[in-house]
């Protein structure tokens, strides 16, 4: 690396500044928001920050609404999202990783297309499916969509990671007396923990933040997820932004912790998974 | 002798099992797959070519319909112009953003881990969510954004930010590049940093400018992560349905929808079920284009392992 002149690190650091300062913006918001009493958000001489914190509203926002249960039913479907994708995900990783087959072009074509339909372009044909089998107003239902569609990427991923381990060691546990099956869960899970890991972290996040698929299929509030379920704080005629921007905090901090966790598996994954060329 | 003759048919046996040993391996999958994606899919084309009621029952075939309705309708035509500028906004202006961000966070500096974790905020964050923070922001009556501008003397009173629906679409476009740089910066981040720091060392000591490292060592070097980041968030931001419907609905007057909003109006608050999946087909048609194309990429890149 060059040695920066002066003028060039007082540019770096004043740019890193002010993208700080945006990305921090709208959280600074949601948080002193969050914080102010109903007095001070509507009075005619606004805040930034509120005069009086008023803590009570983030225990209050729980109260106001069956809060607790959107969280319970976003873990729900976020957990069981996340262990029916690997399920599903792991045997069919391995197949097109380490075994030789007619077709696995045409699948793995198949793979990468189905990663290009959001649900949203589908939102017809799911609601009509879903009203056939009985699976709206359903925790299963959106179980069964958000693992479906994060198929994809767990294939993906997990190819990725197995294409990376050399499989000499599960020759070797299958000389040993070992089945396929226990060679994968024996030799070639252990080892592919990392990638397993940024996979199920990261279909847990994208099945907790999901939105609109949600909205689409549950209409009784108490199988709300939260994403869906902040909207009480949000009617027509009265909005209540400390319980929204409260709740929405509670929903985003420990989506953003355990995202730092994988992001360095992640953003490799992503990559590799996209570009080998 | 006896034996010599059976082994070949058990062999047979264990063989063809053997050939069907990968299908069953993804059997799991695919049935997952096939019911909750590929069923949607045949449906959605069975309806589009449906006459549908209010209530929802599919009274029968009736061709291409929906589809004269559709493109009967002079939102239709708005809504593709506004779903063409937002994607292409979005995402050329995610592209530049995010590449100069990587650019900088590539540097050596003080608190770039800081930085770095920073930058996976707005990913991370539901776009639900997003929606709603920026639709207080840009309240005219008490948003954020008017109290600080003017506690800051920039604006005597405060602006209504969003008077038009131009400007209305503006402000999604904002919030919709806003969530979309983090991803360019950590892909061609991950591009920036697998290059080969000899290459800059030999520019350096034919004392290379700025620029032409630029050019022609760093941009060749991170296209492929480029192209990715592209492909992905075209996808992604064409299908990106939470902000513009959290933020307006379409309105005013259905002029800032995008096909998506439309599609999810269309079906779930005019109960036009045929037309929605007319226009959810017309989505379908666009991206299975791009899907088209960014599969040729992949498989390609996939060939020369």
């Amino acid at each position: 690396m060059d040695r920066r002149k002066p003028w060039q690190t007082v540019l770096l650091y004043l740019f890193v500044f002010v993208v700080c300062i945006v990305i921090l913006y709208p959280y600074i918001v949601m948080f002193s928001t969050a914080a102010k009493t109903d007095a001070e958000m509507y009075s005619a001489n606004p805040t930034i920050f509120p005069i009086e914190w008023q803590w009570s509203n983030f225990i209050d926002a729980w109260k106001a609404a069956p809060v607790f249960k959107y969280f319970l039913n976003s873990i729900i479907v976020a957990g069981g999202a996340t262990l029916v994708a690997i399920l599903c995900g792991i045997p069919a990783a391995y197949a097109m990783a380490r075994m030789r087959f007619k077709g696995k072009g045409f699948f793995l074509g198949a793979v990468i297309m189905s990663q290009m339909f959001s649900p949203v372009v589908l939102l017809v044909g799911i609601y009509n499916v879903m009203t056939t089998m009985h699976l709206t107003n359903s925790l299963l239902g959106l179980v069964l969509l958000n693992a479906a569609f994060n198929q994809a990427f767990a294939i993906w991923l997990l190819r990725g990671t197995f294409l990376s381990i050399s499989s000499e060691m599960e020759q070797a546990a299958k000389i040993d007396g070992c089945g396929t099956v226990q060679a994968l869960l024996r030799v070639l899970l252990p080892v592919s923990a990392p990638g397993i890991v940024t996979a199920l972290i990261f279909v847990f996040i994208n099945a907790w933040n999901e939105y609109t698929i949600a909205l689409s299929l549950i209409s009784d509030d108490l199988l709300k997820p939260i994403t869906v379920g902040i909207n009480v704080f949000y009617g027509y005629n009265f909005i209540q932004w400390q319980y929204l921007f409260a709740t929405s905090l509670f929903a985003t901090i420990p989506v953003i912790i355990l995202f730092l966790c994988i992001e360095k598996h992640l953003v490799a994954g992503l990559t590799a998974g996209g570009v080998k060329g | 002798m006896s034996q010599k003759q059976k082994q070949p048919s058990t062999r047979e046996m264990k063989q063809r099992l053997k050939r069907a040993e990968p299908y069953v391996w993804m059997l799991p999958s695919i049935l997952l797959m096939c019911a909750m994606i590929v069923v949607p899919i045949i449906t959605v084309f069975r309806l589009s070519m449906s006459e549908i009621s209010r209530a929802n029952r599919v009274k029968g075939f009736n061709g291409l319909e929906n589809f004269k309705d559709v493109i009967a309708s002079p939102t239709f035509w708005n809504t593709l112009r506004n779903t063409l500028i937002w994607t292409v906004a979005v995402v050329g202006f995610s592209t530049l953003i995010g590449f100069v961000l990587a650019m900088v966070l590539n540097q050596n500096f003080r608190g770039r881990k800081v930085v770095r974790a920073l930058v996976i905020f707005p990913w991370a964050t539901s776009l639900i969510i997003q929606a709603v923070i920026w639709k207080y922001i840009i309240n005219a009556d008490y948003g954020a954004l008017n109290v600080l501008l003017s506690k800051l003397g920039l604006i005597d009173h405060f602006v209504n930010w969003t008077a038009t629906a131009g400007a209305f679409f503006a402000w999604e476009c904002w919030v919709g590049i806003f969530v979309t740089v983090p991803f360019v910066t950590f892909c061609v981040l991950s591009g920036l940093q697998s290059i080969d720091t000899t290459y800059y060392e030999a520019a350096a000591v034919d004392g290379a400018s700025f620029w032409r490292k630029l050019f022609n060592i760093t941009l060749p070097l991170v296209r492929p992560s480029l192209t990715v980041s592209t492909v992905l968030n075209i996808i992604y931001v064409f299908n990106s349905f939470p902000i513009i419907w959290t933020i307006s609905k379409g309105d005013p007057a259905d002029k800032t929808h995008t096909l998506v909003t439309y599609l999810y109006k269309l079906s779930f608050t005019l109960g036009k079920s045929g037309q929605a999946a007319a226009v959810s087909v017309i989505g379908f048609i666009i991206l299975a284009v791009c899907a088209g194309i960014y599969m040729m990429i992949s498989l390609r890149g996939e060939e020369a392992d």
